[in-house]
């Protein structure tokens, strides 16, 4: 996979008409540049002159080598197996996950889709051999920007089987290949008459690494996937010509933005590109995550941290991005962002899943955790969760609110209503019996009770996550009735010291 | 040429078909665990899919009690989703109707800066049933809001529609004049004696002119105390006063007491 505009894309939402330059020419130029007549190699100040509105801009190595890092970790998800070309492109092993991704042509519009949504153009090529699909990705982008003079939008590049490769190779023009083998030697061979790959190769072997040197032969031998016969014997031959891809151990992946970002919707539109990385970095790992933070770096305040915690371990970047938008959806920005790191945190082993073997047996396709993180999301992380039975007697302490509920069984031995008042509501007292207030004013009819509930002495005075623990208290509940027949947990508070004496309602038998 | 015999049955069997008096052409739905009110409802029991409007005021008249029976048969198999509720939910008292507390989540309102919880706001509210019934993911969702307009109830029962969750809507009873799109309305009042008069204000199929009365589980009974105070024991000297007020009767009402 070729990346032709590799230079230009490593920019996301760069503003169209745009150009990167390098030692005083352009080097790529994007579309609206090149149809205003813009052209690579030329001098900025024509190119200028003849596309006012082009944005012309620096080539940044290090920003390509994080673009390609990040892609390789996206390109994670179809195989563990790759090689960065630096500068260029991916080289993807894929022979050994064709089945997984439903057959070479899914696969493929998978893998180039997949590029161009994040914004970059690519042009793929399939062969048997990595530097054979390497050489047909970059015949086919150099045809296309003789034809069209263009840099070159990216496009399916050919994709040849194990039979047709050495004649699909042997038709290669060589002075396509100038990049790939040098452009010296493409000179020479020219001189005596080689203009096609087939042609050098019929040349004995010997004799033409003595004039064009042995680097250009051996890459040819690996094209061909010959290491004997008339090519020679070249000694040992890697499969691939650069080293394997190594995943990083830690995933941290930053993103600086073109333009300083000052609305939520160009943030999650360039976080983008982190989260496809990450969602592949996680397949390759065999893992998911419960937690990762992105962290949005402002020009002088401290770096704006915004975690993003999810319910179970997660590994799909659709259900990332969901959790992203809502958390960038309510947050307030303090200053534009300049760039953005995304980090991911508690990392856990998550296998993958089992599909099912017949049609519609998957009912529940993202099931309650990820609704509960969405609605965390956007709510915030304490107003949702579950309840859990705590082992107190005093009615504010029995229930216990935790960010997930837990079963247990309770068999109290009075009833206890299912509703319960935060703080106790004061009721009046007439002639020694509780009333009820609005709407529909009245003494309460007692009709079961005292249930005298006492003592906590344990932790009066305490206090426990901002909020004054319930301490002691000596209470005797009644079950009553209102005149407009509604049913009420109420008590009377028996502390003779205690400044709120009588009545007060605490639950409702809903 | 294929028999149209088969198709019309099939036609027959579609949930948005209406056939007059035969309202329980094959809905989906789950037994709400009183037979008077399964004999009422279409599908036998309270649908799912589709939202159910129950307007009552205030708390304490067995709105929940009505629930319990449908909420423990869903929990068995599915989640519990409990958006806003008015009161704090008391865990043992869930438990011990056999709820499963594992399986209910709860969306409650933020804690305003004043320490006193809010009202979550009408438009999350909305949004937090919405994604629930859109997800499929809760067996039931339960929701109270005094805000919800008829608006938000075409949108929500639109939401619930493709779903397979029971949807109950709590709402006060002004809004029992006002039109509404959920297929099921029912007004909840209670009775004397305990009971919880329920009069279907809207369903598929014929109105119902008359108001059931349920009967429900309720405290008092299960208390032998009250019984005691019957045979003329007094217990406790502590709180001598409210035990001679508590009501010579298992049926109490204020005029015995005046």
């Amino acid at each position: 996979m070729r990346l032709p505009r590799l230079p230009l894309d490593a920019h996301p939402q760069l503003r169209s008409p745009s150009a990167i330059v390098e030692r005083g020419r352009v080097l790529v130029c994007d579309e609206d540049a090149a149809r205003e007549g813009v052209r690579s190699g030329m001098r900025p100040a024509l190119a200028r002159s003849l596309a006012p509105s082009v944005t012309l801009l620096p080539r940044a190595p290090a920003r390509e080598a994080a673009a390609l890092a990040a892609l390789a970790c996206w390109a994670g998800r179809y195989t563990p197996r790759l090689c960065i070309v630096p500068q260029a492109g991916l080289l993807l092993e894929i022979g050994g996950c064709l089945r997984l991704f439903g057959g070479l042509e899914n696969l493929r519009r998978k893998v180039s889709d997949g590029v161009r949504e994040q914004g970059y153009a690519a042009r793929v090529a399939v062969a048997t051999r990595a530097t054979a699909a390497w050489w047909l990705a970059q015949a086919g982008e150099a045809a296309q920007r003789g034809e069209g003079g263009k840099g070159g939008k990216g496009g399916e590049g050919p994709c040849v089987d194990r039979a047709a490769l050495p004649a699909a190779l042997d038709a290669l023009p060589l002075a396509r290949l100038a990049d790939e083998l040098s452009p010296a030697c493409v000179a020479r061979l020219a001189g005596f008459g080689v203009h096609t790959l087939g042609a050098a190769r019929r040349l004995p072997s010997a004799g033409l690494a003595r004039r064009i040197g042995m680097a250009a032969v051996r890459a040819m031998a690996r094209a061909y996937g010959r290491t004997g016969g008339d090519m020679g014997d070249l000694g040992d031959e890697q499969v691939a010509p650069y080293a394997e891809f190594v995943f990083p151990q830690r995933f941290s992946l930053s993103l600086e933005l073109p333009a300083p970002a000052e609305n939520a919707v160009a943030l999650l539109f360039a976080s983008g590109r982190l989260v496809q990385a990450l969602a592949g970095w996680l397949a390759v790992r065999q893992a998911g995550m419960q937690e990762c933070v992105l962290h949005l770096e402002h020009r002088r305040l401290p770096a704006t941290r915004l975690p993003l915690r999810f319910a179970e371990a997660v590994r799909e970047a659709a259900r990332i991005t969901a959790i992203l938008r809502e958390r960038l959806a309510t947050l307030a920005l303090v200053a534009p962002v300049e760039s953005l790191t995304l980090e991911a945190e508690a990392i856990v082993a998550l296998p993958g899943k089992s599909r099912a073997l017949f049609a519609g047996e998957s009912a529940d396709p993202e099931g309650m955790p990820a609704l509960i993180e969405r609605l965390r999301a956007r709510l915030g992380e304490a107003q949702v969760g579950g309840l859990v039975l705590q082992a107190d007697h005093r009615p504010e302490c029995a229930t216990r609110w935790a960010p997930q509920g837990e079963g247990g069984v309770a068999s109290p031995s009075s009833p206890r209503p299912l509703c319960l008042l935060e703080t106790p509501q004061a009721l009046s007292e007439k002639n020694g019996r509780p009333q009820y207030h609005d709407p529909c004013p009245g003494p309460l009819v007692l009709l079961a009770g005292p249930e005298r509930i006492e003592s906590g002495w344990w932790d009066a005075g305490e206090c426990e996550g901002g909020a004054e623990s319930v301490g002691d208290l000596r209470r005797d509940y009644f079950v009553a009735l209102s005149a407009d027949q509604r049913w009420l947990w109420i008590y009377r508070e028996c502390r003779a010291s205690s400044d709120r004496a009588g009545w007060f309602l605490h639950g409702w038998f809903a | 040429m294929v028999n149209p015999a088969p198709q019309f049955a099939e036609l027959l069997a579609r949930p948005d078909i209406w056939r007059g008096r035969c309202a329980e052409a094959a809905l989906p739905a789950v037994a709400s665990g009183h037979a008077a009110l399964d004999a009422e409802l279409p599908g036998r029991g309270w649908p799912r899919g589709a939202v159910t409007e129950l307007l009552c005021d205030g708390a304490g008249q067995g709105e929940l009690g009505l629930l319990l029976p449908a909420l423990r048969q869903l929990g068995t198999t599915g989640w519990l989703l409990f958006i806003a509720p008015t009161y704090a939910l008391h865990a043992p008292a869930w438990a011990a109707a056999g709820v499963p507390l594992d399986k209910l989540v709860v969306v409650r309102s933020p804690l305003s800066a004043m320490g006193r919880r809010a009202k979550l706001d009408a438009l999350n509210l909305l949004w937090a049933a919405e994604q629930a019934l859109r997800s499929d993911a809760p067996a039931a969702v339960v929701c109270w809001s005094a805000q919800a307009d008829a608006r938000a109830v075409r949108r929500l029962q639109a939401a619930a529609a493709p779903s397979h969750a029971a949807m109950f809507l709590f709402r006060p009873r002004c809004h029992a004049a006002h039109a509404s799109a959920a297929p099921l309305r029912l007004a909840l009042m209670s009775g004397t004696d305990g009971a919880l008069d329920v009069s279907i204000l809207k369903r598929r199929g014929p109105p119902l002119g008359r108001a059931l009365s349920l009967t429900l589980p309720r405290p008092a009974l299960w208390r032998p105390y009250v019984q005691d105070v019957r045979h003329g024991v007094t217990h406790g000297s502590t709180l001598a006063r409210g035990a001679s007020a508590a009501p010579a009767a298992r049926r109490p009402s204020p005029a015995t007491l005046a």
